[in-house]
């Protein structure tokens, strides 16, 4: 390696100075010299460095920190407890209907907002993709509401979907379902409720992923459409069969990005509860994710050991689903590695 | 070599600033050091809802030059477990803290974390207190008072005269109070409402729930900090039952926009007033001046809520802090207090005073507050509260929640309600 970053450099300082006496010249060459090697050596390091040193502080010792409380007894309000708990946290979890429930919901909201919102980013992409009238507009408009700040955004949905002044209701009865007399509880119910914090998380990253698969898109050539379409294949098969197969690395990574943020979901299930504070997920936990039980047994139970063992399972469960996502999109587009 | 230079600076400034950054999340600000050192000391106060400080604020630092106060109001749960929080980690808490009644067990089982306001010569408050109001933040043994009390809750029922009015009920408070002398009266006079106006009577069923258990001998834990639902939650929660099921709740979460927006829009017609709850109607419906009244509560006394001041450990101006705690225990500042947000004082003494005895507060339609409340305050057997209290009540209002938007059955509310609370108890 080193042999090949020497080689360009200028011949002048290949002769090394045979006797003792180095001319003035000479020394600042070497000394030029060193600092262009360490520049091209060690310098893309040294940039690098600040990211992996606060991934060391803030990601990775976190991390390792976390493995160690879950096998602890920390109660912040029972600090007498006998120091380690061993798998304690761990086989509470297995039977912890809390949990499951949770797991239940995460999953719930998960699909409600992944599959939707993936399958509409690709139809917004392509169709962003044709030749359009004010076409940058059209791009920069599907991005504005990932720019809109999450909590802003998840506030005025909260009002959107509340029972008896909402827009969601009023819209609804518009169309005859509920109204005014038999409004939609949206709070009161699973189903509901999934439904009105999924509509929170593809409003806002629809138009993100379409920007994505859009980008992927242009670099598509032109003439294997013009092929297809006269062989006859129509805009739909076009999509499935050309596109989504040509742009298939970024669709893997969309779904992967979409499972972690999907299965970490906190801020929209948070504050669609009119009692936030409580981070129950509504009265039942209807709609109390993961992240959000960590969050209650660690802050509000006080129950940090335990909040520890669950934030391992989730961190394991990602793993293993965008493992399986990975596996599922790669063979649904065509399996080309 | 000038491409060099550029580029060594660059990389200098890159460097530059993520140190800066790294710098600037960890690290104390060192203004604190820089106050002490000048004389000037800033007491940090942590509270929630409204405790009629403001005005205080600037009194008291117009007479203490060296003294900056910071107030600081969050949501009630939040404060308090932001506390215990602090506590644990001997860091990061107010100089002084509120605490409420609902979770002092929890914390004064803690009381090495807390001054000893006895140290500090506490011990002369005693005989101005309500004996029950001293004990509540007294510790086990006795030897360590970790908080001075503010308000009492005390109880009663705000109604509005208007809608009162159009449903053919009567307006006058005596009246009104003669009408409901039982929960059960009182769950009959709301069907009347109901049946006649089609509207609500009641804000929730979990502040039905609450006065209620309030009233109860004993509350959700007995002093063994037993669970003991079968007592005062049942009967409590019995009636709150009956009167969702009765279609008397508006169905609506206290303390959130929807039930603000009710006070305004008239969703309901009575809801149960301890004497902090005036303030807050006020503040949120400035409009219904003038449109409700006071009325007394089914089945004679009650309270709910009430609150403490206290002085953590870990903080750095201690004696300072007991200074200004002392001063807003005084008289003269728990009237302006009780004429400002109606929390009523928990020093009986004060209840003979003209300013209080003779206040009658024009926004209830100049109902004689100063007489209501300490009525209920002075005859009062307090149930005791577990330490899981707060918890607790939170899982037993979730289901009453979920009767209302009729996701669980009424039957089988109340099998659900044990299982919620033994999970809380246990959590």
């Amino acid at each position: 390696m080193s042999s090949t970053r020497a080689a360009p450099a200028p011949p002048s300082r290949r002769p090394a100075p045979e006797r003792g006496r180095r001319r003035a010249d000479d020394r600042r060459l070497t000394w030029r010299n060193r600092l262009y090697r360490f520049d091209m050596r060690y310098m893309p390091y040294l940039m690098i460095a600040p990211f992996f040193l606060l991934f060391l502080v803030f990601g990775l010792f976190p991390l390792l920190f976390n493995a160690v409380v879950s096998l602890r007894n920390y109660r912040l309000d029972d600090p007498t407890l006998p120091y380690w708990a061993g798998f304690e946290n761990f086989s509470r979890l297995v039977a912890d209907e809390d949990f499951w429930n949770a797991l239940y919901n995460t999953f719930g909201i998960f699909l409600l907002s992944t599959v939707p919102q993936l399958l509409l980013a690709l139809l917004v992409a392509s169709l962003l993709n044709r030749r359009l009238r004010a076409q940058t507009w059209w791009r920069v408009g599907v991005l504005l509401p990932y720019v809109t700040p999450i909590v802003a955004s998840t506030m005025v949905f909260s009002v959107f979907f509340s029972r008896d002044f909402g827009m969601a209701n009023w819209v609804l009865g518009l169309l005859g379902i509920g109204g005014a007399d038999d409004p939609i509880d949206w709070r009161a119910d699973k189903m509901h409720a999934w439904i009105a914090i999924a509509t929170m998380v593809n409003w806002k990253w629809i138009g993100y992923n379409a920007l994505l698969y859009l980008a992927a898109m242009q670099s598509i050539p032109r003439d294997v459409y013009e092929a297809a379409a006269i062989d006859g294949a129509g805009q739909w098969k076009q999509l499935w069969r050309i596109t989504v197969p040509m742009i298939q690395p970024v669709v893997v990574f969309t779904v992967i990005l979409s499972t972690i943020g999907g299965l970490q979901l906190f801020t929209e299930p948070m504050l669609f509860d009119p009692n936030a504070q409580a981070a129950t997920g509504g009265p039942n936990g209807e709609w109390q994710t993961i992240a959000q039980l960590i969050y209650k047994v660690g802050w509000k139970d006080l129950n940090l050991g335990y909040a520890a063992a669950m934030s391992w399972a989730l961190f394991l469960i990602i793993l293993v689903v965008a493992g399986v996502n990975y596996l599922l999109t790669n063979r649904l587009s065509g399996g080309r590695k | 070599m000038k491409r060099s230079w550029t580029h060594w600076a660059r990389t200098a400034a890159v460097g530059a600033v993520s140190l800066a950054m790294v710098a600037a999340c960890s690290g104390r600000s060192t203004t604190d050091d820089a106050d002490a050192a000048g004389g000037q000391v800033t007491l940090k106060i942590n509270f929630w809802g409204d405790f009629g400080l403001q005005d205080l604020k600037t009194k008291y630092e117009a007479e203490h030059p060296n003294v900056k106060i910071q107030l600081n109001s969050g949501e009630y749960n939040a404060q308090h477990e932001d506390l215990q929080k602090k506590l644990v980690a001997g860091n990061g808490a107010p100089d002084i803290a509120a605490i409420d009644e609902g979770f002092m067990v929890q914390f004064r089982s803690q009381s090495d974390k807390f001054v000893n306001l006895l140290d500090k010569g506490a011990g002369s408050y005693e005989s101005k207190y309500l004996p029950w109001k001293w004990k509540q933040s007294l510790s086990a043994d006795g030897k360590t008072q970790i908080g001075l009390g503010t308000d009492v809750g005390g109880l009663a029922m705000c109604y509005r005269t208007d809608l009162f009015k159009a449903a053919g009920l009567p307006t006058e408070r005596d009246q009104v109070s003669a009408l409901w002398p039982t929960w059960d009266k009182f769950l009959e006079v709301g069907q009347q409402y109901t049946g006649k106006t089609k509207k609500k009577f009641l804000d929730a069923g979990t502040n039905l729930f609450n006065p209620i258990l309030g009233q109860q001998q004993v509350g959700f834990y007995n002093d063994q900090e037993q669970l003991q639902m079968e007592q005062g939650p049942k009967v409590a929660f019995d009636y709150t039952v009956k009167a969702v099921q009765s279609g008397l709740s508006a169905n609506l979460v206290s303390f959130q926009a929807d039930w603000d927006k009710g006070f305004t829009s008239g969703a309901f017609a009575v809801l149960a007033c301890p004497a902090w709850m005036l303030g807050h109607i006020k503040d949120t419906a400035p409009g219904t001046q003038g449109k409700w009244d006071i009325a007394a509560v089914p089945g004679g006394g009650g309270n709910w809520g009430g609150s403490f001041l206290t002085i953590p450990k870990q903080g750095k101006n201690v004696d300072e802090a007991y200074k200004l705690l002392e001063w807003l225990v005084a008289p003269e500042q728990q009237i302006e207090i009780f004429k400002k947000v109606g929390n009523l004082p928990s020093q009986p003494a004060l209840y003979a005073d003209p300013a209080i005895a003779d206040f009658k507060n024009p926004f209830f339609n100049n109902a004689p507050v100063g007489q209501i409340f300490p009525k209920m305050a002075q005859g009062l057997t307090p149930q005791y509260l577990g330490k899981k209290n707060g918890p607790t009540r939170v899982a037993v209002e979730n289901v009453i929640r979920r009767v209302e938007n009729k996701s669980l059955k009424p039957d089988a509310a109340w099998n659900e309600a044990v299982k919620e609370a033994d999970k809380a108890a246990k959590s």
